[in-house]
């Protein structure tokens, strides 16, 4: 039985890299295939890499011949990083996926899509469930940018899934990774020197740990399942627990303030909140996991407070040095 | 009217004298940390109890579990409930004994009240009379997460949005689980409507017992509507705040933050005998007529036990 060719997009993130490493070493991979314009974080061995950009018509034309039956997508734009605008942002996540899916349609050897989303889908919300689970996402309304435009993501790839029944295609809903590699809004909200907070508000967190976050993506490529499936460490945090082990003092600001507060510190440079960390900030956020245990079948080695400790301790570990 | 004056007054001789013992350490050159842990040794064991208590919480070392519940808050957040169980409200409570000890169960009780009081005084009954005490948990108004530290009173103490998919859950890991089913029209009836039990809701409890097999425990509340009678509600006051109604009662909004203290009727509260639903099984749950005719029969458990312990307590005040 030949093996299998898998593509990675955003290869050059640490979950791509990390990615194509394991799989690389792995006997039942014939192919690794990375798509980016950038450099992977690190050498690889055996990964092929495609220089070019997923909002590329071109890819459609690109990625047919690599025969691949497996493609993880990956680059999905979380918080738009240094000198990208939040348009950019929406365009590599919505036009990315458009085109990745246009090349989809011609890969006729394609069995098996795993998208990296984002939990954020189901935004942050006072009243909601403590653990919500993947059919939730029709409580409340899309309020920012990026719930609708992972919305419009899970939605394209649903219909592609709809249309192409022998393609099974796994929509993994990732909280917010933490580590002592990651840098992510959450490790660099723990950074700052004073951490804003909500005035009296004390959310309920949940984060999985760098590791996991890669091993879930592992085992979702090896076990695809079809449809959502969320990927959280168990358990939650509270936010005000979570920055106290982080060893940093608290600012509290008024709920009315907190817009004009994060605005002003924007612009002066300081914090840089999306809105949809600032709900998070809130309001908090769990998810139900027991879809990913039992049917991905992995069960995440840190809980959500596991992981914070884990990072404290190599943070500290990292000033000790 | 708080615990503190219960008390006696502080004694203010060992901080006196944690403060020289620190001032002379930290003139030794000790460390700031050093200093206070030699100083913490003039406190009386207790206090530096609470001191070693405060300053671990401070690091962040306390517990909270899935759902937020922070059972060291909750300890030491009961002397003060206690205070208000025995000597603001002198509840009298009958039959905690029939919770069952273990294993999922629903309490459900008629509400009163702009604070979830009753839900905490339940607490504190099962707490203090039951053979084998556990904090029940509370499904509480949807609104009260949008405050500032009342979310997160509300969530330590054992408080959940009200949200059949919270109840179902807690109930699936053999929680008790108090509910309100009279929800906002409960909490917001006029001080005119006292003691009538409202309808309930869809029956919505009766569904989630059903499909987890969870036994009903009916419980009547008696004294929560004098605590703050509704004589008026404000509409525009509801829409400025975004709260779901906005009670006006003899006290508030005329006294201020005062006015939020509740009065000190007297209270009763009776758990009646358990029912047990799992003879009908999951499906049970599907069947509208016998959802609505059990919720029915509870609401009538409960208004027929609120009128009995009526005229057990005679008196609202005093």
């Amino acid at each position: 039985m030949p093996g299998r060719r898998i593509l990675i997009t955003g290869i050059a993130s640490y979950l791509g890299t990390e990615l194509a490493r394991i799989l690389e070493a792995d006997p039942d991979v014939d192919l690794v295939v990375g798509l980016d314009t950038r450099e992977p974080r690190a050498r690889l061995d055996r990964t092929e890499r495609i220089d070019a950009d997923i909002r590329d018509p071109e890819i459609a034309r690109l990625i047919p011949p690599t025969g691949v039956d497996t493609i993880v997508h990956n680059q999905i734009v979380r918080r738009p990083g240094p000198g990208m605008s939040t348009r950019r942002a929406h365009d590599v996540n919505v036009i990315g996926s458009l085109e990745l899916l246009a090349a989809c349609e011609r890969t006729t050897t394609l069995r098996t899509i795993v998208v990296r989303g984002s939990a954020g889908i189901y935004g942050a919300e006072p009243a909601a469930p403590q653990f919500v689970t993947e059919e939730m996402t029709q409580l409340y309304p899309l309020r920012t940018r990026f719930q609708r435009d992972v919305a419009e993501i899970e939605n394209l790839f649903g219909t592609f899934a709809r249309r192409h029944p022998a393609v099974a295609c796994t929509m993994l809903r990732y909280q917010h990774s933490i580590g002592p590699t990651v840098n992510t809004e959450l490790t660099q909200y723990l950074s700052l020197p004073v951490v804003p907070t909500y005035f009296g508000f004390d959310p309920r967190i949940q984060v999985i740990h760098e590791r996991d976050a890669l091993d879930a993506l592992v085992a979702a490529v090896r076990n695809p399942v079809r449809g959502a499936v969320n990927v959280a460490g168990p358990g939650t945090i509270g936010l005000t627990r979570m920055v106290r082990l982080a060893g940093r003092p608290s600012l509290p600001i008024p709920s009315p303030l907190f817009g004009n507060a994060s605005a002003i510190g924007q612009r002066l440079g300081l914090v840089d909140f999306s809105p949809d960390f600032s709900r998070l900030l809130r309001y908090g956020r769990a998810v139900d996991i027991t879809r990913l245990r039992e049917e991905v079948g992995f069960y995440p080695r840190h809980t959500s407070g596991g992981a914070v400790d884990d990072y404290v301790a190599s943070r500290q570990a990292a000033a000790a040095a | 009217m708080s615990a503190r004056e219960q008390r006696e007054p502080a004694p203010l001789g060992p901080i006196i004298e944690f403060l020289r013992v620190l001032r002379t350490r930290l003139d030794g050159g000790d460390g700031l940390a050093a200093s206070f842990g030699g100083a913490a040794m003039a406190l009386p064991r207790d206090a530096r109890e609470s001191l070693d208590t405060a300053v671990r919480r401070l690091g962040g070392r306390y517990t909270e579990d899935d759902w937020g519940f922070d059972e060291e808050f909750a300890e030491a957040v009961l002397p003060f409930l206690e205070f208000m169980y025995d000597r603001w409200w002198r509840v009298h409570s009958e039959g905690v004994g029939r919770v069952p000890a273990h294993g999922r169960v629903l309490l459900v009780a008629n509400h009163a009240g702009i604070m979830p009081w009753d839900a905490t005084m339940m607490g504190v009954a099962v707490m203090r009379e039951h053979p084998l005490p556990r904090p029940p948990r509370f499904l509480v108004l949807d609104w009260a997460f949008e405050l500032p530290y009342v979310s997160v009173l509300m969530r330590k103490v054992g408080g959940v949005p009200a949200s059949p998919f919270n109840a179902m859950r807690l109930l699936e890991q053999d929680e008790l689980v108090a509910v309100f089913p009279e929800g906002v029209k409960g909490a917001g009836k006029s001080f005119r409507d006292r003691y009538r039990v409202q309808r309930f809701g869809r029956g919505g409890f009766v569904e989630i017992a059903l499909r987890t097999g969870a036994p009903i425990v009916p419980v009547a509340v008696v004294g929560s509507e004098e605590i703050h009678p509704k004589i008026a509600e404000s509409r525009l006051l509801a829409r400025l705040t975004g709260a779901p109604y906005f009670p006006i009662t003899p006290t508030f909004p005329l006294l201020g933050p005062l006015g939020v203290v509740p009065l000190p009727s007297r209270w009763r509260i009776e758990f009646c005998e358990p029912l047990d639903l799992s003879s009908f099984g999951p499906e049970a749950a599907a069947d509208r007529a016998a959802v609505l005719e059990i919720s029915d029969m509870v609401r009538g458990v409960i208004q027929r036990k609120v009128y009995e312990n009526l005229v057990k307590r005679r008196r609202a005040f005093g």
